[in-house]
């Protein structure tokens, strides 16, 4: 029998049962960072456009997806998806406990919280194409292969970045 | 003794729902103005004039045939209109309808109309003032159910999308929304023009009354074998069974 080791790093998914509005998703997001332990976060979800993508109202402004702020962790940033599932890696297996109890506080549906294998750790021939040789893995797994162009928000001590285009 | 028609097998509640639906005896739930419905379906704007393809039919000097005879053109027709669309999306999560019954609504009780059914989608086209009437007669009766369904005449995913957390369907393009007062607001048209003015589409069903007014099987629904355990399967499987069998067997003649 394998002990499993607790000072690994371990990857786990939250799935809500039902999309969350972004004010459930801010106030997830604050609870999850304040379990501490985080390594790395993804969420994601359908994708927002800001304006009508095709059809006969193309290019329609769509003022409900516009400026969804959410501030997590002191720091603001604009959501570009409809918060469906949360991945994210822990520093160790002894968050794990908290931030079950993180979700139970945040939100107001059922959810579902499974550990696994969510972030590949090989670079894709997409990771190449957009970042070329990727030095800090970390990045990768966080990336949506399908956006034209990387749709990733890092949020780091000093600031936040935010690599996005109008679609 | 006169004809009735029978439209679907089953005595579980999804298999009366859909003989409700293919019959076109359904419930009236609410009443939304026909301008409304018609600045939904953005075709034209209310009051005006209705844009046509051709004369109407009396000015044209019809030839002499005995179908045109015996078969009374419906108003778009007569008319001359333009043929017009209106798509619905429903969702998985327990809408009243689906495409296929919204298909066999439309192909069953409405004249002159060409029904469309694909995986997530629904779109039924006829002649404008016609198209009109059908939507409107959907809006109200309760194939619909204004969270769970909406007119989407593009970019329609969401039917097999989570809910939103108030309960409506995903919607990429927010055409419709849930009001503070618990009434749903359609604030765009079809393909997603703001609307001059926010249309109230009145209250949505609860979840048990969805449950119960679906024309969806769902193992957490209704399964569509009847009752759980029951010794005989519902007469909807063996309906079923029968016609894939005849349908494998079609054509085969071992001689």
């Amino acid at each position: 029998m394998v002990t499993e080791s607790d000072t690994e790093s371990i990857q786990v998914e939250i799935v809500p049962s039902r999309f969350l509005m972004p004010a459930s998703a801010q106030k997830l997001l604050n609870e999850i960072y304040g379990n501490g332990g985080l390594i790395r976060i993804m969420i994601h979800g359908p994708n927002l456009p800001r304006s009508v993508p095709y059809g006969p109202g193309r290019g329609a402004p769509i003022d409900e997806n516009r400026d969804l702020l959410i501030e997590v962790g002191g720091q603001a940033f604009e959501l570009c998806v409809k918060v469906g599932r949360i991945r994210l890696e822990l520093e160790s297996a002894k968050f794990y406990d908290g931030l079950k109890a993180a979700c139970e506080r945040a939100l107001p549906i059922s959810f579902q919280i499974r550990r696994g294998k969510f972030f590949h750790t090989r670079q894709t021939i997409t990771d190449y194409a957009k970042f070329g040789k990727v030095e800090d893995t970390r990045i990768l797994g966080l990336i949506d292969p399908r956006a034209k162009k990387d749709r990733l928000a890092i949020l780091s001590e000093e600031r936040v970045t935010i690599d996005d285009e109008e679609r | 003794m006169a004809y009735k028609p029978q439209f679907y097998p089953g005595s579980t509640s999804v298999g009366i729902n859909r003989r409700k639906h293919m019959s076109g005896n359904l419930e009236k739930l609410r009443d939304i103005p026909e301008a409304d419905v018609t600045a939904i379906m953005g075709h034209r704007a209310p009051g005006a004039d209705y844009s046509s393809t051709h004369p109407p039919l009396k000015e044209m000097g019809e030839p002499d045939c005995p179908v045109r005879q015996l078969v009374a053109p419906t108003a778009g027709a007569a008319a001359g209109d333009r043929v017009r669309y209106s798509q619905w999306t429903d969702s998985m999560y327990f809408a009243p309808s689906t495409p296929y019954w919204r298909s066999y609504w439309g192909a069953i009780n409405c004249k002159g109309c060409d029904p469309g059914t694909l995986s997530g989608r629904q779109i039924i086209e006829a002649r404008e003032r016609d198209i009109e009437a059908y939507t409107k007669a959907q809006y109200d009766s309760e194939m619909t159910d204004v969270a769970l369904c909406s007119m989407r005449g593009c970019t329609v995913h969401g039917h097999s999308l989570r809910l939103e957390e108030n309960g409506m369907q995903f919607d990429m393009l927010a055409r419709t929304e849930m009001g503070k007062d618990g009434n749903v607001y359609a604030v765009k048209d079809q393909v997603g023009i703001p609307l001059d003015k926010k249309v109230n589409l009145g209250k949505p069903m609860t979840e048990a009354e969805a449950k119960k007014r679906t024309t969806i099987f769902r193992a957490d629904g209704v399964p569509m074998c009847g009752a759980v355990g029951a010794r005989k399967y519902d007469e909807a499987v063996e309906a079923l069974h029968h016609m894939w069998e005849l349908r494998s067997k079609w054509g085969f003649r071992p001689e």
